[in-house]
């Protein structure tokens, strides 16, 4: 079989650590770091406002449902949590029907003045997506759902694209978990929604995909740094990964990392209420282009990890190993028929 | 009224005395089956636009005409068939199904289910004439179906009905172009331990009458041989029709004849639309065991009175 071992030792040369860099010091907040009773802190969304850095962080509390705090941070690195909750799930008015089990995953972000954050509302009918805004982390202020039920992990483009606002989201369609775009006149109202991104049979990220992190603007187009996870007999692998869209046209995808840029690999990673999970929620691209991922570890506690943005852009351009490659026709016997015919 | 087959059942809905209307055989080609139809009045012309699947298993959309509503007669060729362009056609992979029509003002829009390895969701089509048709766009994310419009505008707004496939229940929507969709709201929901136990989605365009909408809705209970589909009834509230005024305690059509019970997929009653006629008449079109379409009559009045006697928390 020609080329076997060649591509196995080529498989291990490249073996190396996460592109993401974790932070020494991580986790950067836990249960312990929250002034209120709570069960568990994970999946705070970065901002910084002036020159504070913000985390708005998701805190389930020790009655099961969760809800949104503040963290403060002169450095990005080492936060303090607000003593009170910022949002809490609406108790009446037309969204409390919706968030009567909680407020999840918020995402942050900036479009002219305003801080817009997109976050699911949990209720019996399912799933949603809700937009809020707030211009100075004080005062928040509802907007709409802006999905049906069964939907989640939506994200704004920080930008208009074509006149439309963008979102990325993630239906369910078929079963499978996919990652979709719509977009909207007035943030209220959306649709010509198109399905981009999707599980890759095979890969890491095989079996359900979603947005993480809101579309970063770069030279070579909209970053977007996603989440994706494989099934396995104890449970899903969460890891994180890297995908490029079109800067006119973000529907189109010119660019997909191979590998994952993280995976749970550390004890706070592997060990929490739901184990090996690495999930990010939000970027902060500072200006000498470091950026700092912040994710949620094992639905647990909250972590950093620290890339540069030409790394990250970098990811979505890997190409196939061409040795590994020719290790799958040689070795795959239905590829090899295929070829064959 | 002569042809009215007897009363079968408990239901106030009544057979037509020569059900099925259509059966696969009526068709201009080999077909595995035939499912449901949406129906329109187009000037002196009843229509009905029939999903058909094909022997390879995909659907598409047939016409079939008539100049009373009980005798149609097939086009030869298809209506509407899956897209093969984009950006339609790979959300239409495998076939394109349960068209429902409504007229809002001069034109006629068409919903109809697309389907593919993508998941479910909702095609919206405009046509004048029923002779050219023009997709205008996918107006849902997957997975929801049965979705229909309203035939007038609130407050300047479209409305919709669908169901999305997280929580079964029926979905209103509300769109100023028709093409962005917004302020979703729940409105019906499977109700346990009742017939509609499972699922339930709206089984075409509501009627509008003097109480308010008349929506006639699908309801499925699960069963161990699988669901059994009946349909039943709600007042909708003529301004605002996200509010449900009055729903039926129980089914207005249920499978009882054999073309009901038996077929691809049995114990089906389903319906993507109905007709209000002269004198309070109801004529409901709907699909039998995915293998026929057949065709049940009833008043209004008798559907009013069912829903009022539904559950009390609902008041009309």
């Amino acid at each position: 079989m020609p080329g076997w071992s060649g591509a196995i030792q080529t498989m291990i040369l490249k073996r190396r650590r996460d592109l993401l860099h974790r932070w020494e010091h991580n986790p950067i907040i836990t249960y312990d770091n929250v002034p209120l009773q709570n069960n568990t802190v994970f999946n705070g969304t970065p901002v910084k406002f002036g020159d504070t850095y913000l985390l708005l962080l998701r805190v389930e509390g020790q009655q099961g449902y969760s809800f949104f705090c503040l963290a403060r941070s002169e450095d990005g690195l080492n936060f303090n949590v607000d003593e009170q909750p910022c949002m809490l799930p609406a108790e009446d008015g037309p969204f409390a029907l919706w968030e009567e089990n909680g407020l999840e995953d918020p995402r942050i972000t900036l479009i002219e003045n305003w801080y817009y954050i997109m976050y699911t509302a949990a209720s019996g009918y399912g799933h949603r997506i809700a937009l809020a805004r707030t211009a100075d982390f004080e005062k928040f202020e509802r907007i709409a759902l802006v999905s049906g039920p069964g939907n989640k992990d939506g994200v704004l483009f920080p930008e208009k694209i074509n006149g439309y606002y963008a979102r990325l989201d993630r239906p369910i369609g078929n079963g499978v978990g996919s990652i979709w775009i719509s977009y909207s006149p007035d943030l209220k109202n959306w649709g010509q929604s198109e399905l981009i991104i999707s599980p890759r049979p095979r890969y890491w990220d095989s079996t359900r995909i979603g947005a993480s992190v809101p579309p970063i603007r770069t030279d070579c187009g909209w970053l977007e740094i996603y989440h994706g996870f494989k099934m396995t007999s104890s449970g899903p692998i969460y890891r994180i990964g890297t995908v490029m869209l079109d800067l006119e046209n973000p529907a189109k995808v010119i660019g997909r990392c191979l590998n994952p840029v993280l995976s749970p690999r550390e004890e706070y990673e592997r060990v929490g209420d739901v184990r090996n999970v690495v999930f990010a929620s939000g970027a902060i691209v500072e200006d000498d282009g470091e950026v700092k991922v912040y994710y949620g570890a094992a639905d647990t506690s909250i972590c950093v990890a620290i890339a540069h943005i030409n790394e990250l852009i970098e990811s979505c351009f890997e190409e196939n190993d061409s040795l590994i490659e020719d290790f799958c026709k040689t070795a795959c016997p239905y590829r090899r028929n295929k070829e064959g015919e | 009224m002569y042809r009215i087959a007897h009363k079968t059942g408990q239901e106030v809905v009544q057979r037509y005395k020569y059900n099925p209307l259509i059966s696969i055989h009526d068709l201009p080609l080999d077909c595995s089956d035939i499912w449901n139809a949406g129906v329109i009045r187009f000037y002196d012309k009843y229509l009905l636009l029939l999903t058909v699947e094909t022997l390879e298993g995909s659907g598409c959309i047939y016409m079939a005409h008539s100049t009373d509503g009980y005798g149609f007669i097939i086009e030869p060729e298809p209506f509407m068939t899956a897209s093969r362009e984009e950006p339609f056609a790979r959300y239409e992979t495998y076939g394109i199904f349960d068209p429902r029509i409504t007229q809002i003002d001069s034109k006629y829009y068409i919903t109809y289910l697309a389907e593919s390895e993508h998941g479910r969701r909702i095609g919206l089509a405009q046509t004048d004439d029923f002779e050219t048709i023009e997709r205008i766009q996918f107006i849902s994310e997957p997975d929801t179906k049965s979705a229909c419009l309203f035939t007038r505008s609130f407050e300047g707004n479209y409305a919709m009905l669908e169901r999305p496939s997280a929580g079964d229940s029926i979905w209103i929507s509300y769109s100023n172009d028709l093409i962005h969709w917004g302020s979703s709201k729940v409105i019906l929901t499977p109700r346990g331990g009742f017939w509609d136990s499972h699922r339930v989605g709206a089984a075409g365009p509501p009627l509008e009458i003097e109480q308010g909408w008349l929506l006639i809705y699908y309801g499925e209970k699960d069963t161990s041989s699988g669901p059994l589909v009946r349909l039943g009834a709600a007042i909708l509230d003529s301004n605002d029709p996200s509010c449900v005024l009055a729903r039926s305690n129980i089914p207005i059509l249920a499978p009882r004849e054999k073309y009901e019970r038996i077929g691809d997929v049995g114990n089906i009653v389903y319906s993507c639309g109905a007709l209000l006629e002269e004198a309070g008449q109801v004529k409901i079109y709907y699909g039998a065991s995915d293998s026929c379409i057949c065709l049940g009559i009833s008043s209004i009045e008798e559907i009013i009175q069912i829903c009022r006697d539904g559950r009390e928390q609902y008041k009309l």
